[in-house]
C-alpha cells in the first residue's frame, strides 16, 4: 500500500535574483513499513523536500499525497488536524516542551487527538519503555542526553498513531553511540511494528542501516536504491 | 485542557525573574491603586456622612420657589399628614421639619449676621442631634494653667493640650483623640478643670443654641440673652430676646461662625409664621437609592405645592469638591496602570518571541495556532491573577481595618484638619465596587496587551518559526 505519493514536486526559491529551484520535479512513492534515507550534498534539498511531504511548506508546483488524501489543498487548522493524525515528525533538534516530561510529551499528542488520560498511560508508558527510557519518564527534556532526548521525540512521533514518520537529519547533533541506538530503536520498530521511517542524513553510518537510499541533488533525485537481504537493487 | 493549564503554569516558571517582576508590578499598582481609592472613597463617605447625613440630609422636601429663592415666603404649610406621608416611605428613615432663615443678632455693641435653624427638639435628634454636638468641655486659656500642672502628663501631651487652647470640645474621647491623652484619669482631671456647663432645648423651648466660633465671637456665655431681629414672613417684622441654653460644635467652619439653633415652635412664632416650614429633611434607609427615593417621593407629591430635591442638588460645592478630587485620583490610577499595561506588553511580547521555534515545532506536530494562543493567554491570566490576587490579599487587612477602625489624627495635624472643617479622621471606603473593579482592570489590561503579540501567533509562518 502507499503511504505516500509524490508527483513532480517543484519548490523554487526567489528571494535573491537568481531563482533556487530547491526542489526541482521529484516523483516518489513510499509503501507502507519502509526504512528509507534521503542523501545527498547541502542544499541538495533534503530538507525542502521532507517539509513539503510533511505538509510543513508549500511547494510552488505538483501534489503529495499522503494515505490518498491530496495535501496541498488542506489549509490552517485542517492541515494542522492532518499532521497530528497521520504525520509523525523527529525534528533535528528542539523537538520537545521543556516543561514537560518525558511522559508527558510523548503523551501530548495523543491528548491533542482528544484522547483521555487513562488511554494515553499505558500507551505512552509502552513507547518509552520501547525507546529504552521506561526508567526516566518522568524527567523533563533539560535532564535527558540528546540521545535520549531524540528517543522521546521518536516516541512521541509514534504515540499518534501516524501513517509514516518523518525525521529530518534526527542524528546530526548526536554522538555516534546515540547514532546507533536511536537507529537500532528506529529499526526494530519498522521491522516489529511496521512502522514507515522516511529520514534524510549525512551521516554514512545512518546509510548503512536504511533499505531504501534516496540521493538527491540539486532538486533532483539521481539514485534510488533498495536493498533487500542484503541486494541492491538499482532502478 | 489540564494538560494545557499546567504546561501554561509551568510555562511562567521558565523565566521566573520575569514572572515575577511583571506579578510584582501589577501588585504594586493594584496595592496602591486600592489603598489609594480606598482612603479617597473613604473620605468622601465621611464628607457626606458630616455635612450632608449629619445636617441637611439626603433629600430636601421644598415649596417649588424655595430652590431658586430661598426665602420664608417660599415656604410650605406644615402637617402631620405630609409629615406622616414622607416617613410612610419605605425608603424613608427619618423626615424631620425646620424653618431655616437668617436674621441679626446683637449682644453690647457686638451684632453679627447669623444663621437660624428652627427644629424639631426632638425628632431633629434623629438627624443632625445637635445633642451630640453641644460643647461639654472648653480649653479656656485662663484655666488652661491649670491643666498643665496635672501630674503624668507628658511633653508631648502637654504640646498638644498648648495646639487646642481655646478649642472647645464635645467629649472626653474626643479630647483624648485630638491631644493623644490615653490615661483615663489624667483625662477625667482634665475634664473636671474644663468642664463646660450648657444644655439641649427642650420642647418648645424659647432659647437657643449658639455655634461655638460664632459664641466666642459674640463672647457669649451660657444664660446671657442674644438680640435677634430680622425680616420675617411676608415683609413682617421679627424680634425677639433668646438666652442661650448651649454652645454647639459645628464641624463645618463656615457653619460654625453663624448658626443659631432654636425650637421651631420658637421660630415659627419669631419669623410670624405660625406652621409654616422652609424645609422637611430626609435621610434614607440606603443612601446609594437616593435618586430612585426622590423620584419616587415627588410622584407621590402634588408638584405644584411641594418638590424634592437631592443633596447634590442643593449642594453642589460638596458634590463638585468630591468630583473634583476623586477624577485627580482616577488620573492617578490610569497613569500607574499605563505604566503596568506597558510592562505586561514588554512581557507577552518577549514571551512570544523567544519561543518562536517552539510555537513552530507545536504547531508542526498538530498543534493548533489557537491553542497556542490560548496557552499564551493563560499565562498571561496566570501573571496577572497572580499580581491582582497578592495585592488585593495585601491590601484588604488595610482596607478592613482602615476601614472599622478610622486613623484617627492628633496635634497639629488635626487641628488643621478640623479647621478647614473636616473631622480629623481618614477613614478608609470598605470593600466596594472599587475592590474588584481592580481585578477586572487588571485582567481587562492583560488581555489588551497580549492582543497585539497574540496576532504574531496567529500570522506565524511555520517554515519561517521551525527555522528560527
Ligand atoms: N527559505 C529559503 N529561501 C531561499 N532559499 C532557500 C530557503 N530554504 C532553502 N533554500 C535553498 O534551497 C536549497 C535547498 O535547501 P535545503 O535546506 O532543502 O537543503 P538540504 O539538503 O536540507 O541541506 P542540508 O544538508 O545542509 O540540510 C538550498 O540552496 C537553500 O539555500
Ligand atoms: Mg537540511
Amino acid at each position: 500500500m502507499k503511504v505516500i505519493e509524490i508527483k513532480d514536486l517543484r519548490k523554487t526559491y526567489n528571494e535573491s535574483e537568481v531563482k533556487v529551484h530547491a526542489v526541482n520535479g521529484v516523483t516518489l512513492d513510499f509503501e507502507e513499513g519502509e526504512f528509507a534515507a534521503i542523501v545527498g550534498p547541502s542544499g541538495s534539498g533534503k530538507t525542502t523536500l521532507l517539509n513539503m511531504v510533511g505538509g510543513l511548506d508549500d511547494p510552488t508546483s505538483g501534489e503529495v499525497f499522503v494515505g490518498g488524501t491530496k495535501m496541498n489543498e488542506l489549509k490552517g487548522e485542517a492541515l494542522t488536524d492532518f499532521r497530528l493524525n497521520n504525520i509523525g515528525f523527529v525534528f533535528q533538534s528542539y523537538n520537545l516542551i521543556p516543561v514537560l516530561t518525558a511522559k508527558e510529551n510523548t503523551e501530548f499528542v495523543m491528548r491533542l487527538q482528544g484522547k483521555s488520560a487513562r488511554d494515553c498511560d499505558a500507551r505512552t508508558e509502552e513507547l518509552l519503555k520501547s525507546v529504552g527510557l521506561g526508567e526516566r519518564m518522568n524527567a523533563r527534556p533539560a535532564k535527558l542526553s540528546g540521545g535520549q532526548q531524540q528517543r522521546v521525540a521518536v516516541a512521541r512521533a509514534l504515540a499518534s498513531k501516524p501513517k509514516f514518520i518523518l525525521a529530518d537529519e534526527p542524528t546530526a547533533n548526536l554522538d555516534s553511540t546515540s547514532t546507533e541506538t536511536l537507529l537500532d530503536i528506529m529499526e526494530k520498530l519498522n521491522k516489529e511494528e511496521n512502522i514507515t521511517f522516511v529520514f534524510s542524513t549525512h551521516d554514512a553510518r545512518v546509510v548503512k542501516k536504511a533499505r531504501r537510499v534516496i540521493t538527491i541533488e540539486d532538486g533532483k533525485i539521481i539514485s534510488d536504491i533498495r536493498k533487500n537481504g542484503g541486494e541492491k537493487i538499482n532502478n | 485542557m489540564k494538560r494545557i493549564t499546567q504546561m501554561a503554569w509551568r510555562n511562567i516558571w521558565r523565566n521566573r525573574k520575569r514572572t515575577i517582576i511583571t506579578s510584582a508590578s501589577i501588585f504594586f499598582a493594584i496595592f496602591f491603586a486600592i489603598v489609594m481609592r480606598s482612603f479617597q472613597l473613604g473620605t468622601y463617605d465621611h464628607m457626606i456622612h458630616q455635612s450632608i447625613e449629619t445636617y441637611t440630609g439626603f433629600l430636601q422636601l421644598q415649596s417649588p420657589d424655595y430652590f431658586d429663592e430661598p426665602g420664608l415666603d417660599n415656604s410650605f404649610e406644615y402637617s402631620d399628614e405630609l409629615l406622616n406621608s414622607i416617613n410612610n416611605h419605605p425608603e424613608v428613615k427619618i423626615a424631620v421639619p425646620r424653618v431655616e432663615s437668617f436674621a441679626l443678632a446683637s449682644i453690647g455693641v457686638k451684632s453679627k449676621g447669623i444663621m437660624v435653624n428652627g427644629i424639631d427638639v426632638e425628632k431633629e435628634a434623629r438627624l443632625s442631634d445637635p445633642e451630640r454636638n453641644l460643647v461639654r468641655y472648653r480649653f479656656d486659656s485662663k484655666i488652661m494653667d491649670e491643666v498643665y500642672k496635672i501630674l503624668g502628663l507628658t511633653e508631648d501631651e502637654i504640646d498638644n493640650l498648648k495646639i487646642y487652647e481655646n478649642a472647645s470640645f464635645n467629649s472626653l474621647n474626643k479630647i483624648s483623640l485630638n491631644c493623644g491623652i490615653d490615661d483615663q484619669e489624667i483625662l477625667e482631671k482634665i475634664g473636671k478643670i474644663t468642664a463646660f456647663e450648657g444644655s439641649y432645648l427642650k420642647e418648645n423651648d424659647d432659647g437657643i443654641l449658639v455655634s461655638d466660633r460664632l459664641s466666642k465671637f459674640m463672647q457669649l456665655e451660657i444664660g446671657d440673652t442674644l438680640v435677634l431681629m430680622g425680616t420675617g414672613y411676608h415683609g413682617s417684622t421679627a424680634a425677639g430676646l433668646f438666652p442661650v441654653r448651649g454652645i454647639v460644635k459645628i464641624p463645618s467652619p463656615e457653619l460654625d461662625n453663624k448658626l443659631v439653633y432654636m425650637s421651631l415652635t420658637r421660630a415659627q412664632e419669631f419669623y410670624g409664621m405660625e406652621n409654616m416650614l422652609t424645609t422637611l429633611a430626609i435621610n434614607l434607609h440606603d443612601n446609594s437609592e437616593m435618586l430612585v427615593v426622590q423620584k419616587s417621593l415627588s410622584s407621590n407629591l402634588d408638584n405644584n405645592k411641594y418638590v424634592v430635591k437631592n443633596w447634590e442638588e442643593f449642594n453642589p460645592i460638596l458634590k463638585q469638591t468630591i468630583e473634583g478630587d476623586s477624577v485627580g485620583g482616577v488620573v492617578f490610577i490610569v497613569i500607574l496602570y499605563v505604566i503596568v499595561f506597558f510592562g505586561i506588553f514588554g512581557t507577552v511580547l518577549m514571551m512570544i518571541a523567544e519561543r518562536k521555534r517552539e510555537f513552530g515545532v507545536l504547531n508542526a506536530i498538530g498543534m493548533k495556532k489557537r491553542l497556542l494562543m490560548y496557552v499564551v493567554i493563560i499565562e498571561m491570566v496566570f501573571i496577572g491573577a497572580l499580581g491582582a490576587i497578592t495585592g488585593m490579599i495585601a491590601s484588604s487587612p488595610l482596607v478592613y481595618l482602615g476601614n472599622k477602625f478610622p486613623i484617627q489624627l492628633s496635634g497639629e495635624t488635626a487641628k488643621m484638619y478640623e479647621e478647614m472643617g473636616y473631622e480629623a479622621v481618614m477613614p478608609m471606603a470598605s470593600f466596594d465596587p472599587y475592590f474588584w473593579w481592580q481585578a477586572v482592570i487588571v485582567v481587562l489590561m492583560v488581555i489588551g496587551a497580549s492582543f497585539f503579540p497574540l496576532k504574531s501567533i496567529r500570522k506565524l509562518k511555520l517554515m519561517k518559526a521551525l527555522r528560527a
